[in-house]
């Protein structure tokens, strides 16, 4: 929801949906693939700049969005980080018992590899979907011959994502306005409710969308316009020379390591 | 009438939902060329039910639909010919609106006619400029106001410059700038001289703007005639729960009162008494 509204807000909104895609899924390659944590930090920098800066999106919006993914990644490489074992390995070891709480550098070292690079990644996405309206999304994997059924599908559900929430919530604010949530119990049996006449809702809808889709003529196929921003030479060199950039230092890390 | 001012014909049309419900119950009535027709009654007496069968979306159980005189085709060629010309505006924008961009969303009927990219591209600027959907037409659907959306659907038919255009309750819900705003855009569909069909339930504005007002009740015709001739009829009035026009009423009474004179025409809004008060 708020990614949605901020994106439409955004100063990058009109910059070519093609380079935006391109950038941020090259980038997220490079970053999944090199595994370094330099290259995260790269990454997370230039993205924080671009979306802060350039997309004009608030700092603390960006980094509100950006603890989301931080709470799960911690408690995911916990398991990585932290072993129960006899003998105590070589980073620390807290003795309990007959047992330690223990870690190796190396698994200390993957644990954070593992979270910068996430974190890089996340924020390559948060740079698409924060400056790309979906339609503009849509637009770009119809170019890239996407299953137009896979397209229809994903524009209706978008809107249509935003239709139930609408009724939903109007719902829920009239089941509040009786009490309907006076108790756990009854704000249960409330949301059940709710859930069931949504569903009834969402089935009427589609019907009359089909209705009102039919009466324009609709003959099985959606076919609307497509808008096109203007590609950037500029834009796009200073795309290509960042990915080289990334490319080399990752193939200098790889083969510094191998010697 | 001559035959080929006759753009919509209704014969003894019957429709009955998959439910079982009945909803017309023989409706027959004839639409001229060019004509504003406001169509009134009761919620359920069929008037949605009957525009869904005008273009086609219903087929109906008995009787007949002509278009230009010529029977409805129900073969998938025959009804895209009729919702080419036959365009319905939808009470329920959030029911109409599929695309979260306003200009997919009006591009959508006009690439179904056929039209070819660029011829598309044109026609949709053209009614973003003529509904004043400039300012908001690069939010999402989503994001708009009630009118808003009404003025965007409104613009989905009128880029496919249809011969009849259909709305259903357009001022519903809406706010008193925006229900002047949907009137004027359907004064401007007037002068391109396209026919208007609008379902409404206010009686004082249908008095002024109707040519004809059609009355229905359960799911037939109960009267059809010019405002005027509707209005006279008082058992139909009471029987479809509306009342007389109020400039109606002021103008009888002031006639009785010998302040104005019965002689001339009557005045169909409150401004056109208005001035015959000040022209006193």
């Amino acid at each position: 929801m708020v990614i949605d509204k901020l994106c439409y807000r955004s100063k990058l909104r009109y910059t070519n949906a093609g380079e935006k895609f391109a950038f941020s899924l090259i980038t997220l390659i490079l970053c999944i693939i090199s595994r370094s944590i330099l290259i995260a930090w790269i990454v997370l920098a230039t993205n924080g700049v671009l979306i802060v800066r350039k997309g004009g999106i608030p700092l603390f919006q960006y980094t509100k969005l950006m603890r989301i993914p931080v709470t799960f990644l911690v408690l995911s490489t916990l398991t990585i980080v932290v072993n129960i074992s006899k003998t105590p390995l070589n980073a620390y070891a807290v003795p309990v018992g007959e047992y330690y709480i223990t870690g190796s550098w190396n698994s200390l070292l993957w644990g954070a590899q593992l979270i910068m690079t996430a974190l890089a990644a996340v924020s390559c996405l948060y740079f698409l979907s924060l400056n790309t309206t979906m339609t503009d999304i849509l637009g770009v994997l119809a170019a890239l011959h996407c299953p137009a059924l896979m397209i229809e599908l994903m524009l209706l559900i978008y809107r249509f994502a935003f239709v139930l929430m609408d009724i939903a919530s109007g719902i829920m604010v009239s089941q509040h306005s009786r009490l309907g949530n006076k108790d756990m119990r009854t704000s249960m049996s409330s949301f059940g409710k709710m859930a069931a006449v949504l569903l009834v809702r969402a089935l009427k809808k589609s019907n009359a969308l089909y209705d009102s889709m039919e009466s324009r003529c609709y003959d099985g196929k959606v076919n609307v316009l497509k808008e096109n921003y203007p590609v950037k030479k500029k834009e796009v060199w200073a795309i290509i020379l960042y990915e080289a950039v990334l490319c080399g230092i990752a193939v200098f890390i790889k083969s510094g390591r191998r010697l | 009438m001559e035959k080929k001012d006759r753009i919509l014909e209704a014969d003894d049309v019957y429709f009955t939902y998959e439910d079982g419900t009945p909803s017309l119950n023989g409706v027959s009535l004839v639409i001229e060329r060019g004509k504003k027709i406001a169509f009134m009654g009761a919620n359920g007496s069929g008037k949605s039910t009957f525009f869904l069968c005008c273009n086609g979306i219903h087929r109906p159980n008995k009787g007949v639909i002509r278009f230009h005189g010529e029977e409805v085709e129900y073969s998938r060629k025959g009804l895209l010919r009729l919702r080419e010309k036959v365009g319905i505006v939808f009470q329920d924008p959030d029911n109409q609106l599929f695309s979260a961009s306003v200009r997919q969303e009006i591009s959508f009927g006009a690439f179904n006619i056929g039209m070819d990219e660029e011829k598309v591209r044109e026609a949709v600027d053209r009614v973003i400029g003529e509904l004043e959907i400039t300012p908001f037409q690069d939010r999402p659907t989503h994001a708009l106001s009630g009118g808003q959306k009404k003025q965007v659907s409104i613009a989905d038919i009128l880029v496919m410059r249809p011969e009849i255009i259909i709305l259903d309750e357009p001022a519903a819900a809406l706010d008193p700038r925006h229900t002047r705003m949907v009137h004027r855009i359907v004064e401007q569909l007037t002068q391109e001289g396209i026919t208007v069909i609008m379902a409404t339930h206010d009686m004082d504005y249908a008095y002024g703007w109707a040519d004809e007002i059609v009355l229905m009740h359960e799911g037939k015709v109960l009267c059809q005639g010019t405002p005027a001739e509707v209005c006279d009829n008082l058992e139909a009035l009471r029987m479809t729960n509306l009342t007389e026009p109020a400039v109606r009423k002021l103008f009888r009474r002031m006639c009785e009162k010998g302040i104005l004179s019965a002689a001339g025409k009557e005045p169909g809004t409150v401004q056109e008494l208005e001035q015959m008060i000040l022209a006193l």
